[in-house]
């Protein structure tokens, strides 16, 4: 458990550290990304709690999911349609999504559980 | 030892998941990365607001100075135009002045003319004045002479008339000049001449001879006194300088 923490603190770290400058433009590029991680670590989380996780599913996705909206982006720059919006509803979307089936998950163990201690 | 952990920590789930720490690690690294390079990034973003504000800033101060050195030229404008009118006074001065330079360089000019000072040249007349014929069943030998009332006569009447030069024999004439009998002869400036006497004169030539021409003027006078008078217009005299 405590590798990816460890992880998490040292990519904080390289964040911090690294002295990376990318012009403005391509701030959308960096938000998507963002996003499409947040939404396909929502997504495992959500797979590891309803026991369908997979591994490969997971990380595939992850780098997948970052590189096509980006990819997406940037399509949508080169022939003038705002494709990246449609890349931040869709993450958005199933980011909500994702977060309300975990607290339901959430909410029916605890329940679940404080029956059972109450039985 | 993972292997363990994950049995005491998350039981039952954990055997159906068979997470690789390693990978995982990689995706929060990744995650991590992400979040604080995003917000760094947005932070950074922010900069450009704050250097905007400078640059609002330093254009404010690019604009006042601007003002100011437009004022400045517009003062400076107006300075231009006041020297330029001025300069424009003093043209009209010296142009005025030189108006004066002239008229007394021409006046100086003309009193130099009066002075002998200078060649004169010029239309004119020539009048020359003898002795007649000596008449032997005359009296008194004076008669036949020409005395230096004569010529004296004959130069104040071209004087008079406008001469602007006046040459006896020669001899130019000035403000200062005297004509006096010396027996036989006359004396002119302190040289003698004999008859004839040539009296050169510049000036215009038509009004200088009417004025000897008058009735009972110089000419009549002087033939009533036996002198032989010969008046004659010239295009062109030139009357030497004296000094």
């Amino acid at each position: 458990m405590w590798l990816p923490i460890l992880g998490l603190i040292i990519g904080m770290a390289i964040g911090l550290l690294a002295d990376i400058h990318i012009p403005a433009e391509y701030s959308n590029y960096l938000s998507l990304a963002v996003l499409a991680a947040l939404d396909s670590l929502v997504g495992g989380i959500r797979a590891y709690l309803q026991n369908i996780y997979d591994e490969t599913v997971f990380v595939s996705g992850f780098f997948f999911n970052i590189l096509l909206a980006i990819g997406l982006a940037f399509i949508g720059v080169y022939i003038g349609v705002d494709l990246y919006l449609a890349a931040v509803f869709a993450f958005g979307f199933r980011l909500f999504q994702n977060m309300a089936i975990i607290r339901r998950i959430l909410i029916a163990k605890w329940s679940f559980r404080k029956k059972n201690k109450n039985s | 030892m993972n292997q363990v952990m994950k049995h005491t920590r998350q039981g039952k789930v954990a055997k159906e998941v068979k997470a690789n720490r390693v990978i995982l690690s990689l995706v929060a690294l990744v995650i991590g990365f992400l979040i604080v390079f995003s917000y760094r990034h947005t932070i950074s973003e922010e900069e450009p607001a704050t250097r905007n504000d400078r640059e609002w800033a330093r254009n404010i101060e690019l604009h006042e100075r601007l003002v100011e050195i437009e004022e400045r030229n517009n003062e400076l404008q107006r300075e231009l135009i006041e020297k330029q009118r001025q300069i424009i006074a003093l043209e009209f001065e010296i142009a005025s002045e030189e108006e004066i330079f002239e008229e007394q360089a021409r006046e100086l000019e003309t009193l130099r003319k009066y002075l002998g000072k200078v060649p004169v040249r010029g239309e004119g007349i020539i009048v020359s004045l003898d002795d007649s014929e000596y008449d032997p069943g005359a009296d008194d030998i004076n008669q036949f002479l020409v005395h230096e009332h004569h010529v004296l006569g004959v130069v104040n009447e071209l004087f008079t008339a406008g001469a602007e030069a006046v040459a006896i024999n020669g001899k130019r004439l000035t403000a200062r000049s005297y004509i006096v009998c010396n027996g036989p002869v006359i004396n002119v400036d302190g040289e003698n001449f004999p008859a004839p006497f040539v009296i050169a004169a510049i000036g215009k030539a038509e009004v200088l001879e009417k004025a000897l021409l008058i009735q009972g003027g110089i000419r009549d006078q002087l033939v009533d006194d036996n002198i032989v008078v010969i008046i004659e217009k010239k295009n062109e005299i030139i009357i030497d300088p004296v000094f």
